[in-house]
C-alpha cells in the first residue's frame, strides 16, 4: 500500500504538473494565435467582429457575438481583448463606417496605415489610395456592459473549447472544480457541438457535477444519478460532501442517491484497481522475465551459475548511457586516471529519442562480448564444476562493479526517457503508462526472438544439442566450445538487453544488478531448468502475486518475503520447477 | 587424499601448539604488552570469521552442501546476543531504536532476554530451529547442489529483507549498539575483551576438536559418501536427508556461536551483516584456505581478513574488491584444493618434471590425455560443422 500511495502521488504530483503546463500552454496558444493572424488571418471570425462592431444597436451587437460561440477559436478571444482596449477604430468615410485596424510605424503625423479588420486588406479610398488615420482623431468601436458579458460568455467557451483534445478535455474537467453555477451555460452550451464521444462524457460530468449545487431539488437528484451512471471519479468526494450535507439536513431523498451513486463509483474504483494491479503485475512480471531470460540460459541451459548475471545487466545500462551522451552531449569519463572524452552529436530533443533505438541491440552487443571475453577466460574451465562457477563468478561480479565504479562512479547516472516512451493511455479511467505497455510488448518480443533462436535456427539446435549432452554433440561433430561460448554470450547479451531496458525504469549504477540477482534466479528455478517457457511463466506469476500481496499487505517488504516463502513451499510440491526436463539419467 | 603418515604425525602437534598459541600465549603476550590490545582485538574477530569458516566448511567441504545462508545463522546469534546486551545497558526510558517507532516500552519478547542463560539458549535454538525447518523442507524435497546454494541465498535475502525494518522492533537499519555491561564486566575494558578473546579462541578449539572427532566418524564417513555420490548412499540404505539435516542444524549452530562471541567484541550487530556477499565471501574464505580440511577454512578467514584489514584502509581502499574477487577467481581456477592444496600441487609439479626429465618418450600424464582427446574431437568435429 505504502507503494500505492506512492504511486498515487505521483499520479497527482504529475497531475498537478500537468494543469500546471496546461494553463501554461493555453497562454502560449492564445500568444501564439495572436501573433498568427497577421500572417494567416481566419476570415470569418474577423467579419463577423467587424460585423458586430459596426452593428447598428446594442442588442444586434449582441447578438452577433454570440453567434460566435458555436465556432470556439482562441482567435476570438484575442479580437475581444482588441476590442476592449479600443485597438479597433471606426472609420468613418462619408456615412459608410468601416471597422480598420493600425498596422505599422506612426509618421510624422502620428497616423498609421490601417488594415481592413473584415479581411485583413489595406484600407484605400475608393481611388486606391492608402489611408492613414491618426488614432487620437478617429472614434475607436466602445463596448458596454451588455456587450462585455456576451464576449465573457464566448470566451468561456473559448477556454473549453481548445481544438486539442487533451487540452480541452483537461479544461472541461477543471471547469467542475469549485461547482461555480457561472461556468455552467458554456458547458451547455458546447455539450451541443461537441462531437468527440470522450470530450461529450467529460462535459456531461462537469455538468452534472456542477448541477449537484443546483437550486432545484430534481436537477440534484438527476444529476447524482446521472455521476453514479457515468462512474465518475472526479466527482467522488464532491458527493461525499453532498451526502454528509444532505444526512445533516434530513434531505433523505438526496441521501440516498448519494449514496447509491458513491457505491457506483466505489465499485468502479475496485475495478479499476483489479485491473490496475493486474497490469502493474504483468509489467513488474515482463521486467524480471527480460532480467531472467538471459539467466535461463546461462544458468537454465548451461548450468553456469552466472553470479555476475547482474553485471552484465550493468553492462547493457552503462552502454545505453554512453549512446545517450553520444546523442546528446558527449561524455567525459576518467577511468583509472585516465581522462578519455566522447564528443557527443548535440541532436535536438525529438531526435535525441532515438538514442534508445540504438541502445537496444548495442548493449546487447556490448555485453555478448564481454560475454565472450569471460567464457573464453574463466568459464570455459568450469562446464564441470557448477558449484565452483557459482564462486568464480561472484570474484568476477565484485571486478566488474568495481571497474564500472572506477569508470563511470558509484553515483547513478542519470536518463532521458524518451518522448515516446512517457506519457500513457487511458482507457475506462484505468491509466496505461507507455513505459510500462512497453515493457510488456518489449518481453514478449524477446521471448519470441528467444524462443526462435532456439527452436528454429540451426544455431539453436547446436545449443540444444550440446547442452544436453556434451560429450554426445561433440561425438557427433559440432564444435561444442565454440557453442558454449555463443550460447554463453547470447545469455550475457540477453543481460545486456534487459540492462537498456531497466535504464528506463530503474536507477543505474554500478550495484544495480545486484538487486535483481536473487529473484531471478528465483525465477528460472521456479520455471524449471532448461525451459524458456517454464521461465516465462513464473516469471509473470511471481510478478503478479508480488505486485498484488504488495496492494493487499500495503507493504512491499512483507510481500516480497511471502512470495520467497510461497516459492520455498511450492519447491516442496515441484522440486525441479514447473515444467522438468525429463530425462533416464541419474544425476 | 594421499597423505603421507609423515604430515599427519607433524600435524598433531602443530595443532596442539597453535591451540595452546591461540589460547594461552596470545592473550599473555597482550597482558603483558607485548601484542597491543588492538590486534588483539581484531585477532578476536578473525577467530570468529574462522568459526563461521568451520561451519560452512563442515557443510561445503564435507557434505557437498553449499550453504549461502550461514551469514543468517551467524547474524541471527549475534541478534540473540544483543538482544541480551541491549537489555544490560540498563538507565531508564527505552533504546532511540524503540521510541523512534513509537514504543515506550520494551517489547515483551526482549524481556527474558535479560536473563544471560535464556539468551545463551536462543543462540542455540533459534538459528537451531530455523535450519531444522528449512533443511526439513529443503532436504525432504531432495533439493541439493546449486538449488540448495540459491535458496538458501533466497533465505538470507529475505530474512536481510526483514531485518531492516523498522517495524520488526529489532533496530532496523542501525541494528544494535552502544552495548556496555556482559555479566557484569564492562566491554570497556581490557581485561573483558581479553577475556572474550579467550573464549572465543577456546571455542574455536573446542569446534575444531569435534569437528576432527566427527568428521573422523563413522557418521563423517557417511557425510562424505553423501559429498561424493548421494545416490549409491541413498541406495545403500542410510537415509541421506536425515544425516543432512543433522549436519544442516549443527553448522547453523557453530555459525550462530560465533555471530554470539563476535558482537561483544565489535560492539555492533545490524542486518548489513546478513546481507547475501557476506556468506559469499565467507564461502571465499574456505574456498582459499581447502575445504574438506578442518584447518584450511581457518586459515583463510585469518588471512583474507588480514588481508582485508590491511587492504581496506586508506589508498587501497578502492581496489579490494578487485583483489578479493580476483583472488577468488585466480583459486577456483588454479587452487582448486586452496592453500592447504598448495603442497600437494608442488609435490604434482615436481613429480611430473622429474617424470619428463626421466624419459622423455614416456606416455603424458593422465591430465594431458584428456586435452589431446579434445583436439581429435574438434579436429574431426571441424568439417562436420562448417556443411
Amino acid at each position: 500500500m505504502a507503494q500505492a500511495l506512492l504511486s498515487s502521488a505521483n499520479v497527482m504530483a504529475r497531475w498537478i504538473d500537468f494543469s500546471r503546463r496546461l494553463l501554461a500552454g493555453l497562454a502560449f496558444a492564445f500568444a501564439a494565435s495572436s501573433l498568427a493572424f497577421a500572417q494567416a488571418p481566419e476570415k470569418s471570425v474577423r467579419e463577423t467582429i467587424a460585423a458586430a462592431a459596426i452593428a447598428p444597436t446594442p442588442a444586434e451587437q449582441r447578438e452577433i457575438i454570440l453567434s460566435l460561440k458555436l465556432k470556439p477559436t482562441p482567435e476570438t478571444v484575442t479580437w475581444f481583448e482588441n476590442w476592449k482596449s479600443g485597438k479597433i477604430f471606426l472609420y468613418d468615410d462619408a456615412g459608410v463606417v468601416t471597422p480598420v485596424i493600425l498596422t505599422g510605424k506612426a509618421d510624422d503625423d502620428e497616423s498609421f496605415a490601417t488594415l481592413k479588420l473584415a479581411d485583413d486588406t489595406p484600407y484605400t479610398t475608393a481611388d486606391g489610395k492608402p489611408v492613414r488615420i491618426n488614432p487620437k482623431t478617429v472614434q475607436f468601436a466602445e463596448t458596454d456592459s451588455g456587450l462585455r458579458k456576451a464576449m465573457k460568455e464566448v470566451s468561456d467557451i473559448v477556454a473549453l473549447a481548445n481544438p486539442d483534445l487533451a487540452k480541452r478535455l483537461r479544461a472541461i474537467q477543471d471547469a467542475a472544480v469549485g461547482q461555480k453555477v457561472e461556468k455552467l451555460p458554456a458547458l451547455l452550451v458546447l455539450k451541443t457541438t461537441e462531437k468527440n464521444p470522450k470530450a461529450l462524457k467529460a462535459l456531461e460530468e462537469s455538468i452534472a457535477i456542477i448541477q449537484l449545487r443546483s437550486p432545484v431539488a430534481e436537477e440534484r437528484l438527476a444529476a447524482c444519478e446521472k455521476l453514479g451512471k457515468l462512474n465518475s471519479l472526479a466527482a467522488h468526494d464532491t458527493i461525499m460532501t453532498i451526502r454528509a450535507e444532505a444526512e445533516n439536513s434530513g434531505d433523505t431523498a438526496m441521501a440516498n442517491a448519494a449514496k447509491s451513486a458513491l457505491r457506483a463509483i466505489d465499485d468502479h474504483l475496485s475495478r479499476i484497481n483489479a485491473v490496475g494491479t493486474l497490469f502493474h503485475g504483468l509489467s513488474s512480471g515482463s521486467v524480471l522475465l527480460v532480467v531472467a531470460i538471459g539467466l535461463a540460459i546461462t544458468f537454465g541451459l548451461m548450468g553456469i551459475i552466472n553470479m555476475a548475471h547482474g553485471e552484465f545487466i550493468a553492462v547493457g545500462a552503462y552502454t545505453t548511457y554512453i549512446i545517450q551522451k553520444i546523442f546528446t552531449t558527449g561524455l567525459n569519463i576518467s577511468p583509472f586516471g585516465m581522462s578519455m572524452s566522447i564528443p557527443g552529436m548535440n541532436l535536438s530533443e525529438t531526435n535525441r529519442g532515438w538514442y534508445f533505438v540504438v541502445a537496444i541491440p548495442a548493449s546487447f552487443i556490448i555485453a555478448a562480448l564481454v560475454g565472450v571475453l569471460l567464457e573464453r577466460l574463466v568459464i570455459q574451465y568450469l562446464y564441470k564444476r557448477p558449484l565452483e562457477s557459482l564462486l568464480a563468478t561472484w570474484g568476477i561480479s565484485l571486478v566488474m562493479q568495481q571497474i564500472l565504479k572506477f569508470i563511470f562512479g558509484s553515483n547513478n547516472v542519470e536518463f532521458t526517457s524518451p518522448l515516446w516512451l512517457s506519457g500513457n493511455w487511458t482507457v475506462n479511467d484505468i491509466v496505461f503508462g507507455w513505459n510500462r505497455v512497453f515493457v510488456i510488448g518489449f518481453a514478449v518480443l524477446i521471448i519470441v526472438v528467444t524462443w526462435l533462436v532456439l527452436n528454429r535456427t540451426s544455431l539453436g539446435l547446436l545449443i540444444r544439442a550440446v547442452m544436453q549432452n556434451r560429450n554426445m554433440a561433440a561425438c557427433m561433430g559440432i564444435r561444442t566450445e565454440r557453442v558454449n561460448t555463443m550460447t554463453f554470450a547470447f545469455g550475457c547479451g540477453l543481460a545486456g538487453l534487459a540492462g537498456a531496458f531497466l535504464s528506463q525504469i530503474a536507477n543505474v549504477n554500478p550495484a544495480m544488478g545486484q538487486v535483481w540477482i536473487v529473484d531471478s534466479f528465483m525465477t528460472v528455478v521456479v520455471g524449471g531448468v532448461g525451459n524458456i517457457m517454464g521461465t516465462v511463466i513464473s516469471a509473470t506469476g511471481i510478478g503478479v502475486s508480488d505486485q498484488t500481496l504488495q496492494q493487499y499487505l500495503g507493504n512491499p517488504v512483507i510481500g516480497k518475503i511471502l512470495v520467497l516463502g510461497a516459492i520455498i513451499l511450492f519447491l516442496q510440491w515441484r522440486p525441479a520447477g514447473l515444467f522438468v526436463t525429463r530425462s533416464r539419467s541419474l544425476d | 587424499m594421499n597423505k603421507q603418515p609423515l604430515t599427519s604425525r607433524v600435524q598433531f602437534p602443530l595443532l596442539i601448539f597453535s591451540a595452546v598459541f591461540l589460547v594461552v600465549i596470545m592473550p599473555v603476550l597482550n597482558a603483558y604488552g607485548c601484542i597491543s590490545d588492538f590486534t588483539l582485538g581484531n585477532w578476536g574477530k578473525y577467530l570468529c570469521y574462522g568459526i563461521l569458516a568451520i561451519s560452512i566448511d563442515l557443510l561445503w567441504g564435507y557434505t557437498g552442501l553449499l550453504c549461502l545462508g550461514q551469514a543468517l545463522f551467524f547474524t541471527l546469534g549475534g541478534y540473540m546476543m544483543g538482544m541480551h546486551l541491549m537489555r544490560m545497558i540498563g538507565g531508564t526510558g527505552v533504546p532511540t531504536f524503540l521510541s523512534m517507532v513509537g514504543r515506550q516500552e520494551w517489547p515483551s519478547f526482549f524481556m527474558p532476554f535479560t536473563s544471560f542463560p535464556f539468551a545463551m539458549l536462543m543462540v542455540i535454538l533459534v538459528p537451531g530451529l530455523l535450519a531444522l525447518v528449512f533443511g526439513y523442507l529443503a532436504f525432504r524435497s531432495r533439493i541439493k547442489g546449486v538449488y540448495f546454494s540459491i535458496l538458501t541465498q533466497a533465505l538470507t535475502y529475505g530474512a536481510a529483507l526483514l531485518f531492516f525494518r523498522n517495524e520488526l522492533l529489532m533496530g532496523g537499519n542501525n541494528g544494535f549498539t552502544d552495548f556496555r555491561m556482559l555479566l557484569g564486566y564492562s566491554l570497556r575494558d581490557v581485561s573483558t575483551k581479553r577475556g572474550l578473546y579467550v573464549v572465543t579462541a577456546m571455542l574455536l578449539v573446542a569446534v575444531v576438536a569435534g569437528c576432527k572427532w566427527l568428521t573422523n566418524s563413522r557418521f563423517g564417513l557417511i557425510q562424505r559418501a553423501i559429498r561424493d555420490s548421494e545416490n549409491r548412499v541413498l541406495f545403500s540404505g542410510y537415509a541421506t536427508a536425515n544425516f543432512k539435516l543433522f549436519i544442516f542444524v549443527i553448522s547453523a549452530i557453530i555459525a550462530s556461536l560465533a555471530g554470539a562471541l563476535f558482537v561483544p567484541q565489535v560492539g555492533i550487530i545490524n542486518p548489513s551483516e546478513m546481507e547475501t556477499g557476506k556468506s559469499l565471501e565467507a564461502v571465499v574464505w574456505v574456498a582459499l584456505g581447502g575445504r574438506g580440511t578442518i584447518v584450511g577454512p581457518i586459515a583463510g578467514a585469518i588471512s583474507v581478513n588480514a588481508l582485508k584489514s590491511w587492504a581496506s584502509s586508506g589508498s587501497t581502499a578502492d581496489f579490494w574488491p578487485l583483489m578479493l574477487g580476483g583472488s577468488f577467481v585466480l583459486v577456483v581456477l588454479f587452487m582448486p584444493k586452496g592453500i592447504m592444496g598448495i603442497p600437494g600441487q608442488i609435490g604434482d609439479l615436481i613429480a611430473k618434471f622429474s617424470r619428463k626429465t626421466a624419459s622423455s618418450d614416456a606416455p603424458p600424464p593422465a591430465s594431458a590425455d584428456t586435452s589431446q582427446e579434445a583436439e581429435i574431437l574438434s579436429s574431426t568435429a571441424s568439417p562436420a560443422s562448417d556443411s
